[in-house]
């Protein structure tokens, strides 16, 4: 039997698992994983046709059981997603090794459970990016839940019930799934990717609704789509710090990913778009744009008051993926790629702001934003990594998040969508805002005395960081390279796409050419350091060498201004904040609660004759009448 | 060769009478005899079904044909039962050597006769005897452990058993007026005309209501708890592995030869969606594990009845696969539970005593949910397309309680799997940490194999049962094998 590309990859994949769950006990286990990433990531540049132009490569595994065939298969959405997955990964894995394993074996972790779930969580995802039909679609999204949930419960503690949190949402999306892919079974006869797309031409309006509803939940759980995005934030936060990087750069956009197959190419964006809600002048793609701004807008906000960095970045995750979303379903050329070359940029900033966070732990203890402050002068370099990240995460030139954002604003504007406009840009402002006190509460501001001789983070794990600087600025200045991907993916599903170049994009409505745009912001930086330079030598003085109203500082005074920040923003805005989610979360589980404690009693009172007697009278009687 | 099954049965009884006996005369044979019987039975079950067996047959009990002899029908869901009756037998024996063993040991081999029985009975007044006969050795089993919990327990179930007997017996009483027959192949035949009544539909509700006490049918399941909280927990896994399964095999042979009527399957439906409401929400409370598990099997159960009220026997494939699912996974994790008794929260820091006690948890559960591609997915896609396929709100209902009483189940499930791999409380001792060992360990560690098995082999598992269903559901065939001569009579 010949193996196609695709064995080769998944079969390498699956070494990887093996590797790491039998010979992951020693130090060296860690290494010898990230060489194998480096090896899928190979093994997937081989098939790298797929992302140039398309086609698909099929595995040589297939099943028959009971009646349902199963398949594998390849196509440019697959090897888009599954360079990043792979990417992140290897990334990820490669900065877990050397100094952060030691310390984190020092610290009571189980490293050999940490690789292993790392490598199990990416061959799942490549199972469920391979998916060739709907049930092995359905396979592959449970495998790659449970996976999930092993990654985020190994940290034990607080991250057990984040977990737990995950996996009874997880397990509610999985089964409205499920539901869902009964109904369309009935509908079609068959989960064959081409026979649901022939079902779905012929099904009534209301059952279309129900699967909307079912598939776009479902998947929506995983992505944290509003209202279903509580789980989200704590349960990557809590996760091992490599460990949060990969899943913050990847895990939840499995849901766009099966949104884009089964929402966008079987149902098809006309096919949504003419479902009417009743009794409103909105249908059912306005209902998925809505949902996707206010997944920007709340959970933004709600990063905005975090005071751990880990979790202000998680909650950011969660908004950006409203971006991806909203693109999509604008569904034109500059949308459809612009949600697209979000989900890899968003990943190369969001893996790279992570480690940053990691990094920082790693030397002071903490992600606590009010125990941090003035670490620039200690580790500049990964200062230099969180700005380049944070940059691109608020989406500003000339890091690659300004492009695929602007991509959206753009199509927003182009198809006459200035509320979400609107709203988009709302969003946008609370990253910056956030981001900004991200970096100002870990590196600007004021030394603290505990941290007078911490120093830059060591080089396994700055290497990987400056690896992916380097990719968000490039793939910033050159956004034509991941466009040729997300050209590739786009064909796949069915949606236009845009004219681009290597420096951005052509369109008739407003082109953007990036390596313009960065060549005038750096003339600009140039002219300033012209100006900088030419004013003579500057003279640097001590962090302390300064004085505030009126007093001189010294160590034992702290001035740095981090707790409750944006006092005075908050002040107007700060009345918004009602938790109405977790308030309906709270109702939900209380309610599951009472009616547990009422079957308990039933089943604890003595009088089961009574029971009998009752029902056999009642059935009787009905049976008589 | 094929009469050799009777022995299955016969053996069994004699062995259970004699035992006391041999044990005066001779410990050693009287405690291999119990073992070695099972093992003849396994080995006659598996020598039919090895030899080529393809169509069913009938065996008349004393050479005289029915109607008027009683006889075994032998199909091959009967024959996969009564395999599985007496693999458990033997799984589940009560190696135990003590004063009490000789009674233990006979109470057992009158458990396993009885319920080859109830799988093989071609007829409905032996499936009675067989049924009271499985009762009568399950309450001196179930009260065996002496504690004044289980005295209570077995008192309960003893009385509520003893209601659903008569009723039951009601219910084969005007079977019997109405036809003058109780050979199920001849009801078969009778029913169309005679039974497609509400004087049928009384009778079929009185039996259902009966047995379902066994087959743990809401609302007449309050036993399962108490009885399988305070009983030995290798008796709970025989009664919540197979016994109900026996039950529910009654029930379905009723519906697939004689009652047809929409209304039956309407009350299963309505029961069994109640069964899985009050059973997975009670679950999800529970405070201590072979509670918990017992409540999860009333739900389990009850997505049994689910599939079992799917009209004209679509649900059969369903049935069988969620059963024998079933079957599998509540035995290895009552035979877990046997050495992690006690409140929920003794048993944190267990997964670092017992590694693979927990591994084997999280296995279970995993199927339990229906996790693919592990075996309990399959059976549980099975259900969930045949109930979509129904254009009848009530199924659509019943599908969506299905569903979200598995997000419940997860939720409990795992709860346990979380307490198994935390921390200790740092003031627990580690010998205080329970800790799953020898026996029990080694029977779970042989289902969790027994799954594993199945999950690399659905494939052909899946075309076998399939199989299985669909001579099952064949009234004919049924029929012409019982009485060659009425052959098409049923037309």
């Amino acid at each position: 039997m010949m193996l196609t590309l695709l064995d080769e990859l998944l079969l390498f994949s699956g070494a990887t698992l093996l590797v790491a769950l039998f010979i992951g006990r020693g130090l060296a286990a860690g290494w010898m994983v990230t060489i194998l990433y480096g090896g899928q990531l190979l093994a997937l540049l081989k098939m790298a046709v797929l992302g140039y132009g398309g086609g698909t490569i099929a595995s040589s595994l297939s099943f028959e059981i009971m009646g349902q065939e199963l398949s594998w298969r390849f196509d440019g959405l697959s090897w888009f997603f599954a360079l990043i997955t792979i990417g992140s990964a290897l990334l990820s894995s490669w900065f877990s090794c050397g100094a952060w394993e030691r310390s984190y074996i020092r610290q009571g972790g189980n490293i050999w459970l940490f690789h292993t779930a790392m490598a199990l969580n990416v061959f799942t995802m490549l199972i469920l990016l391979a998916s060739g039909d709907l049930l092995s679609l359905f396979i592959g999204w449970e495998l790659v839940s449970w996976a999930g949930f092993l990654l985020m419960v190994l940290a034990g503690g607080v991250a057990t019930s984040a977990a737990m949190r995950y996996i009874t949402y997880a397990m509610a999306g999985g089964m409205a799934i499920f539901g869902g892919l009964a109904l369309i079974y009935t509908a079609s006869g068959s989960l064959q990717l081409e026979a649901v797309t022939t079902a779905v031409e012929q099904m009534s309006g209301a059952k279309l609704w129900l699967l909307v509803i079912l598939f776009g939940g479902g998947f929506g759980v995983k992505m944290g789509l509003m209202p279903f995005h509580l789980w989200q934030a704590p349960a990557y936060a809590e996760t091992p710090g490599p460990g949060s990087a990969f899943l913050g750069a990847i895990s939840s956009r499995m849901g766009l990913f099966a949104i884009l197959l089964v929402l966008v190419k079987l149902f098809g964006i006309v096919n949504i778009e003419s479902l009417k809600l009743p009794f409103t002048p909105i249908d059912a793609r306005d209902l998925l744009a809505w949902i996707a701004v206010f997944t920007i807008i709340l959970p933004t906000f709600t990063a905005m008051k975090q005071n751990d960095a880990r979790h202000l970045l998680a909650w950011h995750g969660i908004g950006q993926g409203g971006y991806m979303l909203l693109g999509v379903v604008v569904a034109d050329a500059m949308g459809g790629a612009g949600g697209l070359l979000h989900v890899f940029n968003h990943a190369t900033y969001q893996a790279a702001l992570f480690m940053a966070v990691t990094a920082v732990i790693y030397r002071t203890g903490t992600s606590d934003l009010n125990k941090l402050g003035g670490l620039v002068v200690r580790m500049p370099l990964s200062f230099v990594v969180l700005l380049i990240g944070i940059i691109g995460l608020a989406g500003l030139p000339p890091m690659n998040g300004f492009v695929s954002k602007w991509l959206v604003y753009r199509s927003l504007l182009n198809q006459g969508m200035p509320l979400l406009f609107l709203a988009a840009v709302i969003g946008t402002l609370g990253t910056i805002l956030s981001v900004y006190k991200l970096i100002h509460n870990i590196f600007l501001g004021q030394l603290r005395v505990e941290h007078e001789h911490v120093s830059e983070a060591p080089w396994s794990m700055m290497i990987p960081m400056l690896i992916l600087s380097a990719i968000i600025f490039v793939t910033g200045l050159l956004p034509g390279i991941p466009l040729e991907w997300v050209a590739s993916a786009l064909q796949t599903v069915g949606l236009p796409v845009p004219d681009h170049t290597l420096g951005g994009i052509e369109s008739a409505s407003g082109s953007l050419d990036m390596i313009w745009v960065i060549g005038v912001l750096f003339a600009g930086f140039g002219v300033g350091a012209l100006v900088f330079y030419s004013a003579g030598r500057s003279k640097r003085v001590h962090q302390l060498d300064n004085y505030a109203g009126g007093h001189f500082l010294s160590a034992d005074v702290r001035y740095q201004y981090s707790d409750n920040f944006y006092a005075g923003l908050m002040h107007l805005i700060g009345g918004w904040y009602r938790g109405s989610f977790l308030w309906l979360e709270r109702s939900i589980r209380s309610l599951v609660e009472f009616l547990s404690l009422g079957m308990q009693g039933l089943y604890r009172r003595a009088n089961a004759e009574f029971y009998l007697l009752t029902t056999a009278l009642f059935v009787i009687a009905w049976v008589v009448i | 060769m094929s009469t050799n099954l009777v022995l299955t049965i016969a053996l069994p009884l004699l062995g259970a009478f004699l035992l006391p006996v041999l044990m005066r005369s001779s410990v050693a044979i009287a405690l291999w005899s119990g073992p070695a019987i099972l093992v003849y039975g396994c080995w006659t079950v598996a020598e039919l079904w090895l030899s080529g067996f393809a169509q069913p047959l009938s065996i008349a009990i004393g050479g005289f044909a029915p109607p008027l002899g009683i006889n075994l029908y032998v199909d091959s869901l009967a024959l996969l039962f009564a395999f599985a009756v007496q693999l458990l037998g033997l799984v589940f024996w009560p190696f135990t050597l003590d004063q009490e063993s000789a009674r233990r040991q006979s109470l057992m081999l009158l458990l396993v006769a009885a319920s080859t029985g109830l799988a093989l009975s071609g007829d409905l007044f032996n499936l009675y005897v067989f049924y009271e006969l499985a009762a009568v050795a399950t309450f001196g089993l179930a009260s065996a452990s002496g504690s004044g919990a289980a005295y209570v327990a077995t008192l309960r179930y003893l009385i509520l058993s003893g209601i659903g007997s008569v009723l039951t017996l009601f219910g084969i009483a005007l079977i019997y007026s109405q036809t003058g027959t109780l050979n199920l192949a001849h009801l078969a035949q009778l029913a169309p005309a005679q039974l497609n009544n509400s004087l049928g539909l009384t009778a079929f509700l009185a039996i259902l209501i009966g047995i379902g006490v066994k087959a743990e049918l809401f609302p007449v399941n309050t036993w399962v708890p108490e009885i399988y909280a305070t009983a030995s927990t290798r008796l709970s896994a025989f009664l919540a592995g197979l016994l109900s399964k026996l039950a529910l095999l009654i029930i379905l042979r009723l519906l697939l030869l004689i009652f047809h009527q929409p209304e039956a399957a309407q009350v299963i439906l309505i029961l069994g969606i109640l069964g899985v409401i009050s059973g997975e929400l009670a679950a999800w409370r529970a405070k201590e594990m072979k509670r918990m598990l017992a409540f999860s099997s009333i739900g389990q159960l009850g997505m049994i009845f689910i599939a079992m009220a799917l009209p004209d026997g679509k649900g059969m494939l369903a049935v069988l696969a969620l059963a024998l699912h079933h079957l599998i996974i509540k035995s290895g994790l009552f035979m877990l539970a046997e050495d992690w008794g006690g409140a929920l929260e003794r048993l944190r820091g267990s997964a670092k005593a017992s590694p693979l006690g927990a591994v084997l948890f999280v296995l279970f559960s995993l199927s339990l949910v229906g996790m693919p591609p592990l075996p309990g997915f399959w059976a549980k896609f099975v259900l969930i397309t045949e109930l979509a396929a129904q254009v009848e709100p009530l199924y659509l209902l019943g599908l969506t309680v299905f569903l979200l009483a598995t997000v419940v189940e997860a939720s409990y499930l795992f709860r346990i799997a979380a307490t198994l791999y935390s921390n200790p409380a740092p003031d627990t001792l580690s010998e205080e940490i329970p800790k799953s060992k020898g026996l029990s360990l080694a029977t779970a560690s042989l289902f969790g194999a027994g799954m594993i098995a199945v999950a690399l082999l659905i494939a052909p598992v899946g075309d076998g049962l399939q199989a299985i269903a669909a001579q099952a559901q064949d009234v004919d065939l049924y029929i012409t094998t019982v009485s060659p001569a009425v052959s098409g009579g049923s037309q």
